[in-house]
Parts: structure tokens; C-alpha cells; sequence
């Protein structure tokens, strides 16, 4: 019997083919075993248990055509073959589409049924898979995709690699990298589960399940791949759904189902490898040969039986000797001023999946997440944008501009307004305080008082601000660390409430208050809770700090009402995350009370919505967050929000002329604008929405990714505004541009550079 | 692990292994009549605060996890070392190094806090001579601390959490990991365990793994 096995790459994050090679060699010691490689850098191809090496010239040099020839010729003269390489197995499918009796590798329509990230096949099993989106999405999709996530998200590629993504610069550099790499768009964002890695590996002929196992990982390699673990029988929930899907989905070879089971003890699927897992010969080792029962089931012919020398299994370091036909090859020169000798990759398999894609045969199909939008879609603005833009003149325009989308503004402070007047319920009042700083502009400031609003200072000089624009003493809630800076300024009235930021604060205000120096309705402190980081509010991560707070507490004079605030902008710690830490405020809230004996009667969530996840369909949720409150702190009586970007980031927008388009270079191309990133501040850390005019110069619409690169003015290497858009074929130097969601603090960052 | 109450526990039960063997009871025997460790409470505000603040930095922590979730922060905030009994809350919140019954009485009182409904479970885990003479000479204060210790054998502390149907699961704090309900003989091996709780009666019995374990009683494990 001769068996070809490829795939014998040994790093530490290795392919099957020597696990494969021992257990096969295990179970039928007289077998010829063919190990194949396409680089010589692979140090499989050195191990004892190969009878012959084949090796082949890596993917990218390879005469794809020969080389199915040579295979066709193999499997022909009744040699089995199974293959521990993702791309060859697929290419393997294109060749057979209808499989070939000595192949032990899955048919096309079987690989289809287990293609990330969708797996159609896990219909069968009881798992779930979870959430993800294709990065075909729009920008503006794929960051609200994030937050919804709380960013703890994995950006994959279409056959190999997971990176996890840290916000949104590190997300548009590592999409960039991996589009490359695999020469394609369809990458796709999947949300994290935590929990404990599983696998099931199993093989089949022909839509019969041979045999299969439980593996748990008890030791992990950085990559997280396993290093040791404990093989176990497949449990009965599992095995009948399993053999069920096996037989319906015709598979045929080796295979490994990746999941991880949760604190509630659900099982999530997160890929099916078709293929043998890289650690299968430590199920061997438990007595389970699984390649074994493989090519019984396929040739018939009886396998040793399996001794169990252990129930669990690990890895070990090994040298070994090189075999002489195959001396090592020098290593590559590192780059000049490089780090490093850049060795990813020996086989060349990235080429061969750019190869693949080329052959139009590409099994990496990333449907949409979960149903919902479809691919290329062009970012949606609201209808309000367009409406604003038509009533601005650009004729004359000093560009970059800053533009005042007024029907917008005004439209997003009225919802604001009727949501927190619909969230009201006869014991709680629920009130917007617009933050001054994230934009001071008379405009919106005028919008907040006029809506009703309350104001959130962080300074005297924004106190001095808000009393000019109508605002009452008895209105204003001052906040932040230093918001007695510039003292000559402080009113002599009674604020609203003063939150202390800092233990050696609330002392000083409880001095003055009781001195007479201060006057406030309200006097109230600013939390940190354990496990945030922020370099805000009054620590309370030690029994001692939590005491002392208490102590001081205890020591405001009666005449000032008491209350707490928080703040931990949710477009950056994620929807999910914000949520927690309110209930978990809650809990601190009730304890405060408890334990000092003051009332806490207000309550200041402080901002940092994204302007969507303030929206409309947020209503509920802040609805059943009023109900809760109660039960915690009944004595509370109204609740301040702290909006500041959720309201002015789409109220502005910045317009821009291209200066100049330079040449195309394969298919990429650089143009240069007047903006800068000293308008947009914020460029890295969102993504915006913008929009140009139609070429007569009439509707507005949004610009979809591509392949253009939009150069800001200054000489700043990183003053880029835009990496990857995809500008109208009649754009032309003079053209405006317009980003939009620069309202917030991209408008009061901005800073004045290269003007002279 | 050293406790300074010694009244008597409950009836012993002879374990039979698998085969249906008389297995001796010796493991267990030296912490027979040993309870899982109380944190004690002053009944006044100093220990009172130092439990919220336990439980309250216990919800911050989870990070929206579920409340399944094994309570880890805590080694993080405590090493693990001698303790001595009793121990208040508000002297136990600010020990640098707290003993594993002391976790495991945190680690409980965080999962009633959670609404998770959780049992006192005691261990005979077996490590080597060589690591108990390691620690007798690192808990070298008092010769009592050293009954926890018998030759190889170590008595330990943990705590159940209900995972339904009569299941459970059972959490080392000092460890913080989930113990394997197939853990194997050998170095770090369990041979025993026993459940309690207050107010549990005691004909309940709880499902651990392919194991069947009764109430107040200990049962062989390898
Ligand atoms: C205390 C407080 N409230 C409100 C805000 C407003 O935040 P945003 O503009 O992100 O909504 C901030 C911003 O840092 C803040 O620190
Ligand atoms: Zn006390």
C-alpha cells in the first residue's frame, strides 16, 4: 500500500502530515508513505516515517496543469492520497469534481458546506456560530459592527490567518495587510467568544463516518494553538447530528470542527478544517487512530490495532536529523535596514491562493453576516445631509470650509429631546446636558438651550460661556479635573451640581461650600470602578479608597443633594461594554448609599455615544435601564445624560477642492486635496462618510471604497484623509468633497498648521 | 489550611471504587472532622463594608460576562499563602496573601452576590514530597498551619457552582480554573471531595462529571 501525504510544514503552528505519517505508520508498518512538500523549508520532509519524499517547487513556480497530471497519474496507479493543505484540498475539488475513489479529500460541494465564516453545514449540529460580517460592508457598517461588539472582533482572511482588532486605525491597517496578502476584498469580522477551545476531528468515506474524537486544548501556543490536550468519546448530542450531517453532506477524508464552549456551556462553531488537525496523532497516542480508520474505510485493508499508551497528550521540542538528498538552504538576506529574514510562507501558498482566485475558483465565500446588508452598498447618509448641502453655495467657498448642516443639527437635538422626554416616567426625569467642549459652536449651543437642555461644563471659562448664551446657574453641571481653572470667572450663584473628580477635590468643595465660597443645589462625586481604565473620577479598586470615599461622603453638608456620575464613552469601549458598566455603577450606587447613609438622588451618565447608537432604536434599551434603576437607587430623581458627539458630530461637515490627480498604478492612484487632518482630527479613530457632486454638478452622493488615496495638503507623512476610496471617473482638480461627521471634536481639535 | 474549630462532621460513608472494592477512606481521614473556612463578621460597618466592596468589584470585574464565570480576578488581587482563623472581612479585603479556604469562602460569597446558587466544597489533592516539604518550610509560622498537609496528600478548598439538573461545577480560587471532573491520580491529582452548604439538606445528591456525589459526605475521586 502507498499513501502520498502533503502538508509537512513543522512550525509551531504546524500542518497534519506528521502526525498523519506516525499514526499511518502505526497502524500499517508495512506501508510505502509518500510524504509531499513544496518547499524544502517545510522540515516535515525530514522525518523518520516517510519512506519517500516528493517535493515539489513551490505553488507560485508550479505548472499547475503538470502537476495535476503527475496527480491524476498517482491516484491512478492506486496509491491514496490525503492532503493536510487547506488551498491544495480545495484545488483538489476543482480537479474532482465528483472525487476519485483513492483521493481521501472532500468534493467541492462538500468543501461548500463548510466554508467560513457562514458553515451551512452547522444547520445539522448543535453549535452556533458566531456573528460576523463581510468587510464588504461599508466603513461606516463595519465600525458600528465594532461597537456592537465592544471590539472584541477578529478579522479574518478568507482561508487562513485571524487578527484581532484594536479600533479603528489598527482595523483599516491590518484589512489592508490581509487584502493584499490574499489578494481580495472578502475578508470578514467575527465577533470574539470567550470560553474553552474544543475540537471534534473525524474521518469519513464517502458520507460515512469512520471514526472520530473530542480533543480538549490544555495547553495552548501563543497562536493558540494546541500544545497539549485530553482526547475523550464525542458525546451521543453530538455524534447522531454529526454522523447525520456527514452522510448528507458526502464527506470524504480527514476533518476537524474548531470550537469553543462558553461559560453557559454552548458550543460555538468557528471553523471546520477539511483536513486532519495538527495534532491527530495525539488521539493516536489515546488509542483513537483516526487517519487509520480513514484508509481502512477507503482501501479495505485491515489497520493495526491501536494501543493506548496515555489518555492525554503534549507536545516536546525535537532536532532531528537532515536528510543528506535535502541539505538545508541559506537564509535570505534580511531587507536592507530590515528586521528579521521575512520567511513566511515557504510553500508559496499565498501566490497559490492569489492563483486560485485567478482560476475564478474561489471556495472562500463570505456571504453577507447573518443576512442582513448586501455587498458594495454605498454608505447610507441621512436624507438631512443631502437637504443641507443643496442650500449651500460653494461657488465662491474658501476651501476646506467648515459647513453647518443646520436641518441636521436641529433634527438631531429635537430627537434628543423627545427621547429623553419619552424615557421620563413620573418618578424619574431624564435630561440632556449638552457637552460644551466637544463643540462650543454658538449654533449648537443655542440648539441646547432652546431644546431644554442643561449644560455640562468642564471649565469656568465654559460656565462664563453658557450663562452668556441664556443658560441659568441652576443649569449648569460642572465636571472634570480641573474645572476651577481661571477662578476670576466663577459666578456667584448656585450651581446645579459640581462633580468631584478626586477625593482631595470633594474635600476642598466641602470647605467652601461650608464656608460660603460655593454655593451648589447638588454636590456630587465622579467614579472609577475597577476594571476601566481611565484616568478620571475617584478610584474605588481598593477596600481602602472605597472607605475613604465613603467617610467623605458622609461629611457633605446637609444643604447639598447628593449624586453620582460616570463617564466611559461607549464608541470606544463598545455598546456592550457601556451597558455593563452602568449596571455595574448601579451596584456601586447602591452600596455608596448603604454604606453612608446619604441618598443619592441623581444620577449622570455622563456621554460618548456614537451618534447611531443614540438613535432611535436605542429607546428600549434606555427604557428598561430606567426601570432598573429603582430597584438599585430609589431615591433617585433625575437622570442626566451627557451627550456632546452624539448630536454635533453630523451637524458638521468640512469641504475640500482636489488639487491635483496623479497617475494610476495598478489600478492605485494618489490625489492630492486642500484638506488636512488638521481639519479632521479624528480621522483615525472613526470612519466618515464622504460625498461628492455628480459630474453636472447636481445630487451628492457617497463615496464606496476603492483604490484612491486622498493626500492632505499638509507635509505630514501620515496627513492622509482618505486610504482607499473610490473617486467618479470624471473627477477633476476643483472637484468639493465633502466629509461629513466632523461636527464634534474633529471641529474643536482642529488645529491651525502650514497657513503662515 | 488551618482551622481552629474541630467540631464533629457528619457521619463517614465507606467508598467503594469502581470495582466494587473497598477503597480506604485514609485520604481523607486526617481533615474528617474538619468544616470549610468561615470569613467571620464583626457585625458592624467595617466588615460590612468590606464585603460590598468584594461583591460590587466582583460585578466590575465580570465585564459582562456571564455570571457562570469563575471569579480569577481574585488571584489577582490576593496571593496565595497562609491565613489564619478566624478571619474578619474587613482583614481579609486587606490581606496581600489569603489561603485557599479563604478564597473559596470569597469566591462563594461572590457567587450568592451573582444570584448563582453555590456549595463549600472540600479536597484531598495529591502532590509530592517534594512540594509539601516546600511548603512547610514557606508556611513555617505555627506547626498548625502544617495539618493541611500529610505526606503527599494536601487538603484544599473550593467552591460548586450549580450548572443544572442536579450538575455542578466546581471552581478553584486559588487556582482559578475549573477542577476536571476526570482528573487523573498523580501530581495535583484529586482523591476526594466533599460538598456543603448551609441549609442543605442532607440527602441531596450533585452530579459531577460521571461522579455521584452526596451531601456532607466524602467521596474517592481516583
Ligand atoms: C464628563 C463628560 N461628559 C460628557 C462628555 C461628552 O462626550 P461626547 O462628546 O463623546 O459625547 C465627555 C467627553 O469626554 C466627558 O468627559
Ligand atoms: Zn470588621
Amino acid at each position: 500500500m502507498k499513501i502520498y501525504i502533503s502538508g509537512l510544514y513543522s512550525g509551531t503552528n504546524p500542518q497534519p502530515g506528521i502526525g498523519i505519517a506516525r499514526s499511518l505508520r502505526a497502524a500499517y508498518p508495512g506501508a510505502t508513505l509518500v510524504g509531499v512538500e513544496y518547499s524544502n523549508r517545510c522540515s516535515g520532509i525530514h522525518w523518520q516515517d516517510f519512506d519517500e519524499i516528493v517535493l515539489h517547487r513551490p505553488w507560485d513556480e508550479l505548472n499547475l496543469d503538470a502537476h495535476a497530471r503527475e496527480i491524476k497519474r498517482v491516484l491512478e496507479s492506486g496509491a491514496l492520497w490525503v492532503s493536510s493543505i487547506d488551498l491544495e484540498i480545495m484545488w483538489f475539488a476543482s480537479l474532482f469534481p465528483g472525487g476519485h475513489p483513492n483521493l481521501l479529500t472532500p468534493s467541492l460541494a462538500a468543501l461548500n458546506q463548510v466554508g467560513k465564516p457562514a458553515i451551512p453545514a452547522h444547520e445539522y449540529l448543535p453549535v452556533k456560530i458566531p456573528t460576523f460580517v463581510t468587510t464588504e460592508l461599508s466603513d461606516w457598517d463595519l465600525h458600528a459592527f465594532c461597537r456592537e461588539h465592544d471590539w472584541k472582533v477578529w478579522l479574518k482572511g478568507p482561508y487562513y490567518e485571524a487578527v484581532r482588532v484594536h479600533g479603528w486605525g489598527g482595523f483599516q491597517d491590518m484589512r489592508s495587510v490581509l487584502s493584499s496578502a490574499w489578494a481580495t476584498e472578502k475578508l470578514f469580522l467575527q465577533s470574539h467568544v470567550s470560553g474553552y477551545e474544543e475540537s471534534i476531528s473525524f474521518s469519513a468515506y464517502q458520507g460515512e463516518l469512520l471514526d472520530c474524537i473530542r480533543m480538549r486544548k490544555r495547553d495552548l501556543t501563543e497562536l493558540s494553538k494546541t500544545w497539549a490536550g485530553d482526547v475523550s468519546e464525542v458525546e451521543e448530542e453530538m455524534l447522531v447530528p454529526l454522523r447525520e450531517m456527514i452522510r448528507r453532506i458526502n464527506w470524504t477524508g480527514g476533518a476537524e470542527l474548531e470550537m469553543v464552549r462558553d461559560a453557559d456551556n454552548q458550543l460555538w462553531l468557528l471553523e471546520v478544517n477539511p483536513r486532519f488537525p495538527a495534532w491527530i496523532h495525539g488521539a493516536t497516542i489515546t488509542g483513537r487512530n483516526i487517519p487509520a480508520a480513514l484508509v481502512e474505510g477507503a482501501s479495505g485493508v485491515k489497520a493495526e490495532e491501536s494501543v493506548a499508551t496515555g489518555e492525554e497528550f503534549t507536545r516536546v521540542v525535537l532536532e532531528i536529523p537532515v536528510r543528506s538528498e535535502f541539505p538545508l538552504s541559506p537564509l535570505p538576506e534580511p531587507f536592507g535596514g530590515g528586521i528579521g529574514h521575512s520567511l513566511k510562507h515557504p510553500s508559496g501558498l499565498l501566490q497559490f491562493a492569489n492563483r486560485l482566485h485567478k482560476l475564478d475558483f474561489d471556495n472562500g465565500q463570505v456571504s453577507n453576516g447573518n443576512g442582513s446588508k448586501s455587498k458594495n452598498q454605498p454608505t447610507i447618509v441621512p436624507e438631512t445631509f443631502v437637504d443641507d448641502l443643496k442650500e449651500i453655495d460653494f461657488s465662491d467657498m474658501q476651501t476646506p470650509a467648515s459647513l453647518f448642516l443646520k436641518n441636521t443639527a436641529a433634527d438631531y437635538f429635537a430627537r434628543a429631546a423627545a427621547l429623553s422626554k419619552e424615557l421620563s416616567t413620573d418618578e424619574i426625569e431624564v435630561i440632556n446636558a449638552y457637552s460644551f467642549k466637544t463643540n462650543p459652536d454658538e449654533r449648537l449651543i443655542k440648539l441646547a438651550h432652546d431644546s431644554g437642555f442643561f449644560a455640562e461644563a468642564i471649565s469656568l471659562l465654559e460656565v462664563k460661556k453658557a450663562l452668556a448664551a441664556g443658560f441659568k446657574p441652576e443649569q449648569i453641571i460642572l465636571n472634570g479635573p480641573a474645572k476651577w481653572w481661571r477662578r476670576e470667572t466663577l459666578p456667584d450663584a448656585s450651581f446645579y451640581t459640581i462633580f468631584c473628580d478626586s477625593i482631595e477635590e470633594l474635600n476642598r468643595v466641602i470647605a467652601e461650600v461650608e464656608s460660603g465660597e460655593l454655593k451648589t443645589e447638588f454636590l456630587g462625586v465622579r467614579l472609577r470602578t475597577p476594571n476601566i481604565r481611565s484616568r478620571f473620577g475617584i478610584a474605588i479598586d481598593t477596600p481602602e479608597t472605597f472607605e475613604e470615599l465613603l467617610e467623605t461622603v458622609k461629611r457633605i453638608p446637609e444643604e447639598c443633594k447628593f449624586g453620582v456620575h460616570f463617564h466611559m464613552a461607549s464608541a470606544n469601549v463598545g455598546v456592550g461594554q457601556w451597558w455593563h458598566l452602568f449596571e455595574s455603577i448601579l451596584r456601586w450606587c447602591g452600596s455608596i448609599e448603604a454604606l453612608s447613609g446619604r441618598l443619592i438622588e441623581i444620577l449622570d451618565v455622563g456621554g460618548g455615544w456614537f451618534p447611531e447608537d443614540l438613535g432611535r432604536n436605542s429607546g428600549e434599551k434606555f427604557r428598561k435601564a430606567i426601570e432598573m434603576i429603582p430597584e438599585f437607587l430609589p431615591n433617585v430623581k433625575r437622570i442626566f445624560s451627557e451627550p456632546g458627539k452624539a448630536l454635533a458630530q453630523p451637524s458638521m461637515a468640512v469641504a475640500m477642492q482636489i488639487l491635483e490627480i496623479r497617475g494610476q498604478n495598478d489600478g492605485w492612484r494618489e490625489v492630492v486635496v486642500d484638506g488636512s487632518i488638521a481639519e479632521l482630527p479624528m480621522y483615525f479613530f472613526y470612519p466618515h462618510r464622504i460625498l461628492c457632486q455628480d459630474a453636472n454638478g447636481g445630487g451628492w452622493k457617497s463615496l464606496n471604497r476603492g483604490k484612491t488615496q486622498l493626500l492632505g495638503r499638509l507635509c505630514m507623512e501620515h496627513d492622509i484623509v482618505a486610504s482607499n476610496v473610490e473617486l467618479p471617473s470624471t473627477a477633476e482638480v476643483g472637484d468639493i468633497l465633502v466629509f461629513c461627521d466632523a461636527g464634534a471634536y474633529d471641529r474643536s481639535m482642529s488645529y491651525v498648521f502650514g497657513r503662515g | 489550611m488551618y482551622l481552629d474549630a474541630a467540631k464533629p462532621a457528619k457521619e463517614t460513608v465507606v467508598e467503594t471504587n469502581g470495582n466494587g472494592f473497598h477503597k480506604p477512606a485514609a485520604v481523607y481521614e486526617k481533615w474528617q472532622d474538619w468544616y470549610a473556612s468561615e470569613i467571620s463578621h464583626h457585625g458592624a460597618m467595617c466588615c460590612e463594608i468590606a464585603r460590598e466592596w468584594i461583591t460590587s468589584t466582583d460585578f466590575s470585574e465580570l465585564g459582562g460576562a456571564s455570571i457562570l464565570t469563575g471569579p480569577r480576578w481574585l488571584r489577582l488581587k490576593f496571593n496565595w499563602g497562609a491565613s489564619s482563623f478566624p478571619i474578619y472581612w474587613c482583614e481579609a479585603v486587606r490581606k496581600k496573601t489569603l489561603d485557599c479556604g479563604a478564597l473559596a469562602a470569597l469566591a462563594s460569597a461572590i457567587f450568592t452576590a451573582r444570584g448563582v446558587k453555590n456549595y463549600r466544597v472540600q479536597m484531598v489533592q495529591r502532590f509530592s514530597e517534594a512540594s509539601t516539604n516546600q511548603w512547610s518550610n514557606s508556611w513555617n509560622d505555627t506547626s498548625e498551619q502544617l495539618r493541611w498537609m500529610n505526606d503527599d496528600l494536601i487538603y484544599h478548598e473550593g467552591c460548586a457552582i450549580a450548572a443544572g439538573d442536579g450538575e455542578i461545577k466546581i471552581w478553584d480560587p486559588s487556582a482559578g480554573w475549573w477542577v476536571d471532573p476526570k482528573s487523573k491520580d498523580g501530581y495535583g491529582g484529586l482523591l476526594a471531595v466533599r460538598l456543603s452548604a448551609f441549609n442543605l439538606p442532607a440527602d441531596v445528591n450533585f452530579t459531577w462529571g460521571k461522579h455521584s456525589l452526596s451531601a456532607y459526605q466524602w467521596t474517592n475521586i481516583n
